[in-house]
C-alpha cells in the first residue's frame, strides 16, 4: 500500500472540502439532517429522499457533501431522540433506547448524549482512515471486473441485503424483484423501445426513484404511523442537565467504543449490510464481556457507547462498496447513486481516477461532518429537546407538504406527486403484509444496471450462461450468494433474524 | 387445511407478488423477446416477472400451511385517504391554483388523516407553513414555482 499516495490525496480532499461553500454545505447538511432525523417516525431514507431536492441545483461536489451531511444528520438525530424520548428515530437506534432511556431517566441523558456522540465521532474517523487506504485498491480490483463480474456482484448484493434484513427472505427477494422490474420502465437502451410506458411519456423516462422512496419511506409510514396510534401519545422528554460524563463513564466507554467500531467497520463493508446488526451485535458483546450483564437494560454507559459507535463506524463503511464498485449496499446508498447519476456521474471505480477531488473531497468531508456533528449537537441538544415536544399532528401535514414540494420539483411536474401517492399507498399495503420497501428500492436502483450488464455478459459469451461460473471472481460471488441463501435455512441463524425482526417493528 | 386458517399476510403478499408478476411478464409479449446472446426488452423483464410469480405461489402455498394464523392489521382508512388523497390534490391543483393554495388544501386535507385534529392548530399550520416554503424553495432555492392563482 501507497502511504504516501494516502497522504497526499487526503491533503487534496481536505483542500476540496475546507473550501468555504464545501464547509458551508457541508454544516447546511449535517444540521438539516438533525432536524429532520430528531423528528420521530422519519428515518434517515425519509429524510434524505426529502432533502435530495435541495441540492438539485447545486454543483455536484456540494451537492454530495451536502448528502453525506444530511445522512450522518440523520443518523445522529436518530440516537438522540432514543436516548431522550425512548423512541428510535431508525431501526440501528433500537438498541440505543434499551440502555440510552434508562440513563436518561436517572437524569444521565447528558453523558449518555455526549458518549454517544464521542463515540459516533471515534468511529467516523476511524472509517474516514478505513475508506482512504483501501478505497484505492479496490477501486482497482473493480477495473478489472468484467460485465459477468459486475452482475454476479450485483446478484450477491441484493442477496446479501435480504439475508442479513429482517423478515421474511421470500417477501424480501419478491420486493427486490418488483423493485427491478420497476426499475426498467422507460426506453429501453437497446431498442430504444418504451417498455410499460402505456403512452406516458413522463413514464418513458422511467420511474423515478426519488419519488418511490418519498412515496414508500415518507407518505407509507406517516399512513402507519397516523394508524397504529390512536390517541395522543404523551411524550415524555427526559431532562439534560450536565453535558460533562464522568471521568469514570469515560473509562468504561473506551472499551466499547473500540470493540464497537471495530464490529461496524465490518458489517460497514460487508455489501448488503444494516447498521442494525452492528449496533446489535455490539449490544450483545458488550454484555457477554460485561462483569456485572445484569446491568444491561438498566442504564448501563456501554450499552450506549459500544453500539452507537458500531453505528457510525458501519454508516461510514458502507460508502466503499458504492465508491470503489458502483454498488449501493442499501436504500440510502440506493438514493445516493441515484443523487450522483442525477449530477451526471455515474458510481464506480473511475470516479476516483477521473474525479479524485469529488472523490477525496467527500472522503475528507466526512470526517468533517463528524466533527461538527459533535461540536453542533452537543450544545445544540435544548433546541433539539424542544423539537421533540411538537405533537405528531401538528408535525405530520407540515412533513406531507415537504415531500410533496419536494416530490415535485424533482421536474417541475405534479407527475411525480402523483408517482409519490402511488407507491405511498403501495407502501402502505406491502408493510401491512410483512414486505419491507428497502429491498425495493435498491431493485430500482439496481434493474437498469443488472439488465445491461447480464445482456453484456450474455453478449460476449455468445448466449452461454456458463460465463458466470466459470470466471473465478464471479463464480466466487455467486458462490458466496448461494451459502448465505443456506445460512437463512439454519435454525440458529433463522433465531437472530427473528430477533432482529422483532427490534424493527 | 381450512381456508379461515391461513396466514393472510402471506396469502394476500402472495397474491399481490403473483398479480404484479403476471402483469410484468404478460405484458412483455408484447415486446421482442430476442434471444440470450441479443436480448430483447421483453427478455429481461419475462424471467424477473416468472420468478416473482413463483414466489408469490410459494407464499400462498406457506399461508395454508400456517399453524399461527397471524391477522394483519385493519386498514386505517381515514389515515390513508386523507393522505393519499391530499397528495393527489396538490399535485391537481400545483399548476392551475399555484403553490400556496396547493400547500394549503394539501395540509388541511391530511389533517383530517390524523388522530386528533384541532382546528386552531391546523389553520396555524395551513397559513405559517406555505409561507415557510415559499421562503425557503421560492426565494431561498429559487426554484421555479408558480405561486397564486393569478400569477
Amino acid at each position: 500500500m501507497d502511504f504516501s499516495s494516502v497522504f497526499s490525496n487526503l491533503i487534496l480532499g481536505f483542500t476540496v472540502a475546507m473550501s468555504a461553500q464545501n464547509l458551508l454545505y457541508c454544516f447546511i447538511g449535517c444540521l438539516l439532517g438533525t432536524l429532520i432525523g430528531v423528528l420521530p417516525g422519519i428515518g434517515p431514507v425519509a429524510t434524505i429522499a426529502m432533502l435530495l431536492p435541495i441540492t438539485f441545483n447545486l454543483p455536484p461536489i456540494p451537492a454530495l457533501i451536502m448528502l453525506a451531511g444530511i445522512y450522518y444528520g440523520a443518523s445522529y438525530g436518530g440516537s438522540t431522540t432514543a436516548i431522550l424520548v425512548n423512541l428510535p428515530g431508525e431501526s440501528s437506534s433500537v438498541v440505543t433506547c434499551i440502555d440510552g432511556y434508562q440513563m436518561g431517566r436517572q437524569g444521565r441523558a447528558g453523558p449518555a448524549l455526549a458518549i454517544a456522540a464521542l463515540g459516533s465521532f471515534f468511529a467516523g474517523c476511524v472509517g474516514t482512515v478505513l475508506i482512504a487506504l483501501f478505497g484505492p485498491p479496490l477501486a482497482e480490483l473493480a477495473f478489472e471486473f468484467g460485465a459477468a463480474e459486475y452482475f454476479s456482484m450485483m446478484v450477491l448484493g441484493l442477496i446479501a441485503a435480504v439475508v442479513l434484513a429482517s423478515g421474511s427472505l421470500i417477501k424480501a427477494i419478491g420486493m427486490i424483484v418488483i423493485g427491478l422490474l420497476g426499475g426498467i420502465v422507460g426506453t429501453d437502451v437497446n431498442s430504444g423501445i418504451a417498455r410499460y410506458s402505456f403512452g406516458v411519456s413522463e413514464l418513458s423516462d422511467g420511474i423515478g426513484f426519488v419519488s418511490v422512496a418519498m412515496g414508500m419511506f415518507g407518505f407509507g409510514e406517516i399512513i402507519s404511523n397516523l394508524g397504529q396510534t390512536s390517541e395522543t401519545k404523551h411524550i415524555e422528554v427526559s431532562k439534560v442537565h450536565s453535558l460533562m460524563p464522568t471521568w469514570e463513564d469515560i473509562k468504561v466507554s473506551i472499551g466499547p467504543i473500540m470493540r464497537g467500531t471495530a464490529l461496524g467497520t465490518i458489517f460497514g463493508i460487508l455489501p448488503g449490510s444494516h447498521t442494525v446488526i452492528a449496533s446489535f451485535s455490539s449490544y450483545t458483546l458488550e454484555k457477554k464481556l460485561a462483569k456485572d450483564p445484569s446491568r444491561f437494560g438498566k442504564g448501563a454507559i456501554e450499552g450506549v457507547a459500544g453500539p452507537e459507535s458500531a453505528n457510525n463506524a458501519s454508516a461510514q463503511t458502507c460508502f466503499i462498496p458504492l465508491l470503489t464498485l458502483g454498488i449501493p449496499t442499501g436504500a440510502v446508498m440506493a438514493l445516493m447513486v441515484g443523487a450522483m447519476t442525477i449530477q451526471g456521474i455515474a458510481p464506480g471505480p473511475q470516479v476516483m481516477t477521473q474525479k479524485p477531488d469529488l472523490f477525496w473531497g467527500m472522503i475528507a468531508s466526512m470526517w468533517i461532518g463528524n466533527l461538527m456533528l459533535v461540536i453542533l449537537n452537543l450544545p445544540l441538544i435544548g433546541m433539539w429537546v424542544q423539537f421533540l415536544k411538537i405533537p405528531y399532528r401538528v408535525l405530520f401535514p407540515s412533513i406531507l407538504l415537504f415531500i410533496a414540494i419536494g416530490a415535485y420539483s424533482i421536474n417541475n411536474s405534479p407527475f411525480e406527486v402523483y408517482m409519490a401517492a402511488l407507491f405511498g399507498f403501495f407502501g402502505y399495503y406491502a408493510s401491512k403484509w410483512g414486505c419491507e420497501a428497502a429491498p425495493l428500492i435498491l431493485g430500482f436502483v439496481l434493474g437498469p444496471l443488472m439488465e445491461e450488464n447480464l445482456r453484456r455478459a450474455m453478449l460476449i459469451s455468445r448466449g452461454d450462461p456458463s460465463v458466470f461460473f466459470t470466471r473465478p471472481i464471479s463464480l466466487g460471488m455467486l458462490l458466496v450468494s448461494f451459502a448465505l441463501l443456506l445460512m437463512v435455512v439454519m435454525p440458529q441463524f433463522q433465531k437472530k433474524r427473528e430477533i432482529l425482526a422483532e427490534a424493527d417493528d | 387445511m381450512a381456508f379461515h386458517n391461513r396466514d393472510r399476510k402471506d396469502f394476500n403478499a402472495g397474491i399481490m407478488y403473483m398479480v404484479i408478476g403476471g402483469f410484468f411478464a404478460g405484458f412483455a409479449t408484447n415486446y421482442p423477446m430476442g434471444t440470450a446472446v441479443r436480448m430483447g426488452p421483453a427478455y429481461f423483464p419475462t424471467i424477473l416477472g416468472a420468478l416473482l410469480v413463483f414466489l408469490g405461489v410459494v407464499l400462498l402455498f406457506r399461508s395454508f400451511g400456517a399453524t399461527d394464523a397471524e391477522l394483519p392489521t385493519k386498514t386505517h382508512w381515514r389515515p390513508l385517504l386523507c393522505i393519499i388523497g391530499a397528495a393527489c390534490l396538490f399535485a391537481a391543483l400545483i399548476g392551475p391554483a399555484g403553490m400556496v393554495v396547493a400547500s394549503a388544501v394539501m395540509m388541511l386535507v391530511g389533517a383530517f388523516g390524523g388522530w386528533d385534529f384541532r382546528w386552531k392548530e391546523q389553520l396555524i399550520g395551513m397559513i405559517v407553513m406555505p409561507a415557510v416554503c415559499v421562503g425557503i424553495f421560492y426565494y431561498g432555492l429559487g426554484l421555479p414555482f408558480k405561486l397564486f392563482p393569478w400569477s
